[in-house]
């Protein structure tokens, strides 16, 4: 199968065709890229992404268009140049509005796939790292666009964001002044985070976005059973358990994208501001600078960072603990090294792990909604410490342990809990009464997974034996 | 691979699922205040005499301190079914020109040194709040010696409004209970009751602030029938392009049972 040679020599697309690798490109990456029979749905996710981008792309561009980067036009060229002067203004902001919010649910459910079916491990490293990046890269973009609308909760929550790096010490606050431009918030950071909006981050997204596509396809996609396709070829060098992407799942895709749209749609036109969770009641009132909101919070999609942000009242280690999240995501494939990749042939502990991974960021995710409570600040510290753990203990499973090191994993995790308390206590955080009384939850989780480690030792074993093919595929399989 | 020694069927569509409903779960949040009952009410948006009537209110009353800086004059006599010389003859712009945006003539500055506040423009405030929010704050001003202005509100505690409705409806006397403020305990009004008659019945002037709201929330949401009329199109759009899709995949996913895979249950 030689893919490099043209299809066609003469004509217009012949043309082209010599000058340009269309078709041979066409047939490596697309038409005769082997990708496993069994994609679930699951497997929507990554290219439902990719739509949003481009949608998110082609909608900025028309408010870019009409709307006003200064704080004394900013806020109405919104509300009535954008929704009410010009034409299906209304549609197009709302569109944008959702996609953002869309965009970060595709690419959470995106990323737990990975973690189910072990997606980040050899040789598919590097391109849970760029993944990673690209996480990143969205969360700036959301955020810098959050500053344009010039809504009291854009102007605080960019006021508090720009003021994290302030818990350096001594070049903390000229850092701060210089990249506001400004003592507080004001024109100038409008400025920039309008240009870093619409030009510098979706350029970063897009070219880690290709870097993504291009370290997909070198390495090939991962699948529900995590069982390489590459490793059982026929005598042609094609994978048994491969098909091509086009048109198998092209098809599958294109039906992906219909129901997406369905439910995106839905939002747009009954519910743009999502019942307050995608686009703020607050934001509804013009930035005033005297003027504190009662409550800060961020966005839906940034609330479990927020909650390990205040669970730690204490700028820099709380900006360390939610900064820290994302060395432990970056950190997965070196934290999880069991051999086995797809979550369907791991120990039921195992899979309970995974399963917590998203329960306590769902947790962090509700606890953060509420108001700012001593009491929801212990509970986000505990939450996070289970949310950490989840990840901490991912080596405890590469292989089978002796009763000697369950103890001893169980000991230690549990002494580190009751030492950050202390800690905690030490750095006047929190005090001990709401400390011992959430203490339960990393303690109750370090107890079902070690504890019945130690006591059901069969909850532990993974699959004795993998299939040697592809077990039977489907959306919903 | 054997029964005996296959691990559970991983069923993708349950852990969706439960991801989700968690999710909605984690969309839950709580107050801890005592908030008065907010009055029902029902916008009807073909209801033209009322937003007529509505906007001759605001354009001519609340206007007098307050904007609405998202409005335009021009935008009217479309959302209250006139023509544009009907609704300059009937309605008017305040002496603006027919495309401006609706602003008070009061300065802002002025407003400030007379309640310490500048008027909030009304478009952002009927955005924020709901319809029924609107109604009970526009009927339920109580006399409340306490406060410079003589009244309060009992849906905006200590509002720096004056009840600018005495003279129509006539001035009101809080009914309190003892409940929570901010957490701590306090005497909060849920409730008005009348003190003096005013110019309208009580009938009378509630239709009016209806009729206010009416209009309010017209112009606060000016795409709404819009959205109710495209809506049910392209959700259709789409679901029928699910339905197709999904057949297509079928059709198209049939192909791969045809090798000696027979267990392949897609297309089958």
């Amino acid at each position: 199968m030689n893919n490099s040679k043209p299809s066609k020599t003469s004509g217009v697309f012949g043309w082209f065709d010599q000058r340009l690798p269309i078709s041979a490109t066409w047939r490596s990456q697309v038409s005769r890229y082997p990708a496993p029979k069994n994609f679930n749905l699951w497997y929507f996710f990554g290219s439902l992404a990719m739509l949003v981008l481009v949608m998110q792309l082609a909608t900025g561009l028309f408010l870019a268009i009409h709307y006003q980067p200064n704080p004394h036009l900013a806020y109405w060229s919104v509300l009535r140049g954008i929704q009410r002067d010009s034409r299906w203004g209304w549609l197009i902001r709302d569109m944008h509005v959702v996609g953002a919010s869309a965009f970060f649910l595709l690419v959470y459910l995106h990323m737990y796939r990975a973690v189910m079916y072990g997606s980040y491990k050899k040789p598919r490293e590097l391109l849970w790292l760029v993944g990673i990046f690209i996480y990143l890269a969205l969360a700036a973009e959301a955020f810098l666009g959050y500053l344009l609308p010039w809504g009291q909760m854009s102007y605080w929550g960019s006021a508090v964001v720009t003021n994290f790096v302030t818990a350096l010490p001594v070049i903390g606050k000229p850092i701060a002044t210089w990249m506001r431009g400004s003592f507080v918030v004001d024109l100038p950071t409008l400025n920039r985070f309008f240009v870093f909006h619409v030009f510098l981050m979706p350029m970063l997204l897009l070219a880690l976005v290709l870097v993504h596509l291009i370290a997909l396809h070198q390495v090939g996609s991962n699948n529900p059973d995590g069982i390489e396709i590459h490793e059982n070829v026929n005598e042609s060098g094609w994978p048994r358990d491969g098909i091509p992407f086009h048109p198998y799942y092209t098809v599958k895709d294109l039906f992906g994208v219909s129901v997406f749209f369905v439910v995106f749609f839905w939002f747009v036109f009954y519910k743009p501001a999502g019942w307050g969770l995608l686009l703020d009641k607050l934001n509804y009132t013009p930035a005033n600078i005297l003027h504190t909101p009662a409550d800060i919070h961020p966005l839906w999609f940034f609330l479990p960072f927020y909650a390990m942000l205040r669970g730690v009242p204490d700028k820099l280690y709380g900006i360390m603990a939610f900064g820290g999240s994302f060395v432990l995501l970056a950190f997965l494939p070196l934290l999880d090294r069991n051999p086995i990749r797809s979550i369907r042939y791991r120990s039921k502990l195992y899979k309970f792990n995974v399963l917590m991974m998203a329960a306590s960021f769902l947790w962090l995710g509700w606890i953060a909604h509420g108001f700012a409570t001593e009491h929801n600040m212990v509970y986000g510290l505990h939450v996070t410490e289970v949310f950490y753990a989840t990840f901490l203990v991912l080596p405890f499973f590469n292989r089978q342990r002796s009763v000697r090191a369950k103890v001893l994993w169980l000991v230690l995790a549990e002494a580190a809990v009751w030492l950050i308390d202390v800690w905690m206590y030490s750095i006047h955080a929190h005090g001990w009464d709401l400390m011992l009384l959430t203490d339960w939850i990393p303690t109750l989780y370090l107890l079902v997974v070690f504890g019945s480690a130690l006591a059901f030792p069969a909850l532990t074993r993974d699959a004795a034996k993998l299939p040697e093919r592809l077990t039977a595929g489907g959306i919903f399989h | 691979m054997t029964q005996k020694n296959s691990p559970r069927r991983h069923r993708p569509v349950l852990a969706l699922a439960a991801v989700l409903l968690a999710a909605c779960g984690a969309a839950w949040g709580s107050v801890a205040s005592t908030v008065p009952p907010l009055r029902p009410i029902t916008v009807n948006l073909q209801d033209k005499a009322a937003l007529r009537n509505g906007a001759l209110y605001t354009v001519h009353m609340c206007v007098a301190c307050h904007s609405l800086q998202g409005v335009r004059y021009s935008s009217l006599p479309k959302v209250l079914g006139l023509s544009r010389a009907q609704f300059l003859a009937t309605i008017g712009t305040n002496g603006h020109h027919y495309h401006d945006t609706i602003t008070s003539n009061m300065p802002a500055a002025m407003m400030e040194a007379y309640v310490k506040i500048a008027p909030p423009d009304l478009t952002v405030i009927a955005q924020r709040r709901s319809a029924a929010w609107l109604y009970t704050y526009l009927t339920s001003f109580y006399v409340d010696p306490s406060r410079p202005t003589g009244v309060n509100n009992t849906v905006r505690y200590n509002v720096a409004m004056p009840d600018v409705f005495a003279s129509m409806q006539g001035l009101q006397k809080p009914v309190v209970v003892q409940g929570l403020r901010f957490g701590s305990p306090a005497k909060v009004a849920i409730g008005v009751e009348p003190l003096t008659q005013g110019s309208m019945t009580k009938a009378q002037f509630d239709q009016t602030a209806r009729d206010i709201v009416a209009f309010l929330y017209a112009v606060a949401h000016p795409h709404q029938q819009e959205r109710a009329r495209l809506g049910p199109w392209i959700l259709g759009l789409f679901l029928a392009l699910s339905v197709l899709t999904y057949l297509l995949y079928k059709l198209y996913w049939r192909r791969v049972i045809t090798s000696e895979e027979r267990w392949w249950r897609v297309g089958r």
